[in-house]
């Protein structure tokens, strides 16, 4: 293991710094023990999304991820990232571009209004992927950095789609976390800080949000969440963890959603990695602005309490 | 063949070559895509042509003797045909060459269809200015060719069969009774193969041991065939007529009755009898049982093995000699046994090396090995039969209990492009599935079955009926790949589908679910295609020589192929491929002699400065060095060399004739290719 | 008729493993440029160095040795000792001022056809892109 501090170019994306700050506090904070450092992007811009550009123009889609990806080339870093979505974006333009070089050049004839290239020597990460990572911080690392163990309490892991599939164009950690059928390597994540991850009915399962779905059929959205809510209650689950924000805002606000349509009372705290993480290193629900959550985190903070 | 005289080292003295060019139309098939009334008209302008002709099919006997009779009348030294491939058509030609009196390696082939008009069909042009240049080269060849006579060898009066499945077995007791001595080599301690651990066989639903059990039994007591089982190749040396294959004969730790009268102890050797078992204080998973039953350390897989001889585990035995103490008197036990290194000659080869499930756990979407409820078919064969290790009650793993509902998943892994399984069809998943469905409405009262499939293939003979037949015992057919399979917190499954025909996704649950998963050769089949030089296609099943004509055969002479070793294939057809490779192995072998053909190296030591370096490439140890004359040159021993040329290629004082691809007739193709042509 | 430049393209393949593959390619209509000319020898073990250039010596564009997979070779390691002298004839060819990717080895099997037309196809398209060989314009030249 070693102790060379590891310098990433933090890209934010848009849910997290808007709707969860907690996560970017926590992700900033918890690097300091694990030698993880995360400079601030400036300059960037959304990622874009993946579905909404992404699926309307892909021209945009691939001029703005790789204006992000020139900026972080620029500080000659690697870009780490909280949000699936904006893995998606960022992670698969780089991919593309770097092995196409007729789509390189075209997005560079782009760029260039703006004076930038696009010249390919960063890489993308996905924090996740980077504390399973034993090169940079591994599980032993980051079990070393607990100091108030997740005890006692049971935890749902959603790993959300975009970060492994499609599973044929991920490189994900070099393919040693890559399976995207039956992964176990989130659930490690979450062992390490003292929870109990447990495996539940169709755990692949989608949030309900992306793919344009909550914004053009908020119904059909909400019974996809519905369902996954009855299948990681069914396993115990205490609570829900998730790599993305955007999965975490439709499980977060999707129960009061739920609530108002359908009836169905749910109240399952949603937390991302990072904020689990930062509770496990002693950071205060208040400083991981726990407290802005729509679906009330107090439980599962009841559950630890009693637990320890 | 017409032909007569020996073969001489050096040519006589060259005549001015006169060459005859005969282009085939093939019909339409190279007509149509290349002017071949131009193409003619061009071949009889290169130098040293003296007739060129074309016909519809050269193949055909007014084709050859258009050939035959050219050379009577234009006094032909030498026959290009341009044509289709010389891997198909060759030997045909060479013996129309014969037929009119010239030596037959005195005819070149030119490739104007598979590697010309069939590649160029829309290039009229391009694929017309090709065949020209083809014609010119094979002209510059045939010029050069030398009479050369091909040698004769005998072929030993024995055959080799390596696997011993059904296909193996059958191969095996035809040649025996076609009075050819057969070693039937088997990597188990039993023969039987995938067809012993079956339960019934579609589509007659007879049992599958019972039919197979007497081939067993037969095969084991049959003077001509020397079983050997626990053995596998350990080296391949040689050609068709004499190949030397060394085998290795695993330590079983018990002795055979034969093996123990030879060691002089009376009346001793496994009787089988199983006392040596049931001391045995080791118990492991039986693999035979698919890991569902235990065994000893010293064991048999079943009860119907051949030979009926108790095999030791030495990875697992822990040598506290129980069991030699019930052995007693047989004396049968020798826990210091070392593995046995033979070698025996043999004239031709039979690879039989069969199959083995993909391992299906890698598609984990259908969760195998995660949910305890989901088995493989092979897994359902042991459960529903008989001798199994439930006696033949259908249980699910999770808790013992009768499955009321079972879901088969054919095509699991098979006709299955997502890079995770095999792009084709393993060609009797859905009739075993078929069969197994008949089997749990039969035997469980009320129990449903559903088969998700994407086409039922039931092409063989009373298998649509079959199908018929279990659609009307009740088996529910859903159209359409399964997507995941979901557990739940009762262990039963939920299969995820798609159903093509109502277009709708289905979600069923069942007690069960059985993968119909594909196969893939064994790992071993990829070690002995080496060992014997046979090719394999691309999805690493071994190669036939010609997918129609020659089904059985190899590129390798002498080695021939029975069963899935080949590609998926079900009993019939196995049987049936098996019989055949067993006829044409025996034909070298009761004609006596085989003809090689002469492409061996020859020295021209006047030449040779007596390096050495070809002796260390040849990979047959065909060359070595003497001394002639006071001077330190090569020699070949023509019956070792198989002709790559290898050593030819490298020679750098040129003292390598490499007979039929010499230096002078490549590079007179070379020069002919650039220097010649229609400028 | 268009005064396109062809070019000259020489082709040495092994009987069992490429010239199968391009037999192959054959049966399955797969099309490709009909730029190479093919000579047959049983082994690439059998490529004489000089077979390579004395075909550049001759004026030609490009030359390609195709053979068996490593490990697949009809005689053991034919294809594998014709490599190694095959980095040699790439030396040469840098020596003598002849653009080395003139000249490639590929390792086509029996059973790929389609991967022989992307072969063939790729060759054409290198030689194409580089042009013609200087000594096929030198002997033009001078009208050899």
């Amino acid at each position: 293991m070693s102790h060379d501090i590891h310098k990433y170019a933090f890209f934010l994306g848009c849910i997290a710094p808007n709707r969860y700050p907690g996560i970017e506090a926590a992700a900033i904070r918890t690097g300091k023990k694990l030698d993880i450092e995360l400079v601030p992007l400036k300059g960037a811009s959304c990622c874009p999304a993946p579905g909404a550009f992404g699926s309307i123009d892909l021209n945009v889609w691939y001029a703005m991820a790789a204006r992000n990806l020139i900026l972080a080339e620029q500080m000659n870093m690697d870009i780490a990232l909280i949000c699936n979505g904006c893995y998606k974006s960022i992670w698969e333009v780089n991919h593309k571009l770097k092995h196409n070089d007729e789509l390189r050049d075209s997005v560079n004839e782009v760029l260039k209004e703006v004076d930038m290239e696009y010249k390919g020597t960063s890489n993308v990460y996905h924090l996740a992927e980077l504390y399973y990572n034993d090169e940079v911080c591994g599980l032993n690392k980051l079990r070393d950095s607990v100091t108030t163990p997740l005890s006692g309490v049971k935890v749902a892991c959603h790993y959300g789609c975009h970060l492994l599939k499609p599973a044929k164009d991920r490189e994900f950690a070099g393919g040693a976390i890559g399976d995207s059928e039956h992964p176990m390597w989130f659930e490690e994540l979450v062992d390490a800080l003292g929870a109990e991850a447990v495996e539940y009915r169709n755990k692949m399962q989608c949030c309900g949000a992306g793919g344009g779905v909550r914004g053009y059929d908020i119904a059909h959205s909400l019974d996809i969440t519905n369902e996954k809510l009855t299948n990681m209650t069914a396993a115990g689950a205490d609570a829900i963890a998730d790599t993305c924000p955007f999965c975490q805002l439709q499980f977060d606000r999707g129960q009061f959603e739920i609530g108002q349509k359908f009836g169905v009372e749910w109240h399952v705290p949603v937390l991302h990695y990072c904020e689990m993480l930062g509770l496990a290193q002693g950071m205060s629900p208040v400083e991981l602005g726990l407290d802005l959550h729509q679906t009330s985190c107090k439980p599962f903070l009841d559950k630890l309490k009693g637990g320890q | 063949m017409v032909y007569t005289g020996k073969n001489a080292a050096a040519a006589e003295a060259p005549e001015e070559p006169r060459i005859g060019v005969f282009i085939c139309h093939c019909g339409t098939n190279i007509a149509g895509s290349i002017d071949v009334p131009a193409v003619r008209d061009y071949a009889a302008t290169i130098p040293h042509v003296v007739v060129a002709q074309n016909y519809a099919y050269m193949c055909s006997t007014p084709g050859q003797n258009m050939i035959k009779d050219a050379i009577a009348e234009h006094h032909l030294t030498g026959v290009v045909v341009a044509a289709c491939t010389p891997r198909l058509h060759e030997p045909t030609f060479r013996t129309a060459t014969a037929n009119g009196g010239l030596n037959p390696f005195r005819f070149e082939m030119a490739n104007i269809r598979d590697q010309g008009s069939w590649v160029h069909m829309h290039d009229w042009d391009g694929g017309t200015a090709k065949a020209k240049d083809a014609i010119r080269i094979a002209v510059a060849k045939a010029t050069k060719l030398e009479d050369l006579y091909p040698m004769s060898v005998p072929v030993e009066h024995r055959a080799l069969v390596v696997g011993a499945g059904i296909g193996g077995i059958q191969a095996s007791m035809d040649l025996a009774a076609a009075g050819i001595e057969t070693y039937l080599i088997e990597k188990q301690p039993t023969i039987g193969g995938r067809m012993s651990q079956l339960d019934k066989t579609f589509p007659t639903l007879d049992c599958s041991q019972c039919i197979l059990s007497p081939k067993m039994a037969e095969a084991g007591r049959t003077p001509g065939i020397k079983l050997y089982t626990l053995a596998e190749i350990e080296n391949v040396e040689g050609y068709i007529g004499n190949f030397d294959v060394t085998i290795r004969r695993h330590a079983r730790g018990v002795l055979t009755p034969n093996e123990a009268a030879a060691k002089g102890i009376i009346g001793g050797g496994c009787t089988g009898c199983g006392d040596c078992s049931n001391v045995c204080p080791v118990v492991k998973p039986n693999e035979w049982e698919f890991n569902m039953a235990p065994r000893k350390a010293i064991y048999i897989c079943h009860a119907q093995v051949v030979p009926l001889i108790y095999t030791i585990d030495f990875d697992a035995c822990v040598k506290c000699g129980l069991c030699i103490t019930a052995c007693g008197t047989k004396k049968a036990i020798d826990l210091e046994m070392q593995d046995e290194l033979f070698t025996i000659k043999v004239g031709t080869v039979i690879l039989a090396t069969g199959y083995e499930a993909f391992p299906i756990e890698q598609k984990k979407e259908w969760g195998y090995k995660l949910y305890d409820n989901v088995i493989t078919s092979l897994e359902f064969e042991r459960l529903i039969c008989a001798s199994g290790p439930t006696i033949g009650h259908l249980v699910r793993p999770s808790d013992g209990e009768t499955p009321q509902s079972v879901g088969f998943v054919l095509c699991a892994g098979s006709r299955d492009n997502t890079g995770i399984g095999k792009p084709y069809c393993s060609r009797f998943c859905c009739m075993y599935s078929l069969k197994h469905a008949h089997q749990v409405i039969e035997k469980i009262p009320g129990c449903r079955a559903y088969i998700f499939y994407m086409d039922i293939r039931s092409f063989g003979k009373a298998y649509e009926e079959f199908y018929y037949r279990v659609q009307n015992e009740g088996a529910k057919f859903i159209r359409g790949r399964v997507a995941q399979i979901q557990e739940l917190p009762n262990k039963n499954l939920i299969v995820v589908a798609e159903d093509t025909l109502l277009g709708n996704q289905v979600q069923i649950e069942v007690d069960l679910v059985v993968l119909a998963a594909a196969i893939q050769p064994t790992a071993e089949t990829e070690i002995v295609r080496r060992q014997f030089g046979v090719s394999c296609s691309g999805d690493k099943w071994l190669l036939e020589a010609h997918p129609k004509l020659n089904p059985c055969g190899t590129t390798t002479a002498g080695v021939y192929l029975a069963g899935v070793c080949q590609g998926p294939k079900d009993i019939p057809d196995t049987v049936a491929q098996a019989e055949g490779a067993a006829s044409a192995a025996s034909i070298p072998i009761h004609s006596g002699h085989v003809e090689l053909e002469p492409y061996y190296a020859q020295c021209m030591q006047n030449l040779c400065a007596g390096c050495g370096m070809c002796t260390r490439l040849c990979p047959y140890s065909a060359l070595s060095m003497t001394v002639v004359d006071g001077r330190t040159v090569m020699e070949v021993t023509a019956a070792k060399c198989k002709g790559c040329g290898t050593c030819g290629g490298f020679c750098p004082g040129g003292a390598i004739k490499m007979q039929h691809f010499t230096s002078p007739q490549i590079l007179a193709q070379i020069d002919a290719f650039f220097l010649g042509g229609e400028q | 008729m268009t005064d396109e430049w062809k070019p000259k393209i020489l082709g040495i393949i092994c009987n069992w493993c490429s010239y199968a593959g391009a037999d192959g390619a054959g049966s399955a209509r797969t099309q490709y440029p009909p730029d190479v000319r093919i000579v047959r020898v049983m082994c690439t073990g059998r490529i004489d160095t000089l077979f390579v250039l004395k075909a550049f010596a001759d004026g030609a564009d490009g030359v390609l040795v195709s053979g068996c997979h490593f490990g697949d070779c009809h005689y053991l390691a034919g294809n594998f000792k014709a490599a190694k002298r095959m980095f040699l004839v790439k030396s040469i060819l840098n020596n003598m001022g002849i653009e080395h990717r003139r000249f490639r080895m590929t390792f086509v099997s029996a059973s790929e056809g389609a991967k022989w037309a992307t072969v063939i196809t790729d060759v054409i398209n290198t030689i194409k892109e580089i042009g013609p060989s200087p000594i096929a314009e030198e002997r033009k030249r001078r009208g050899l």
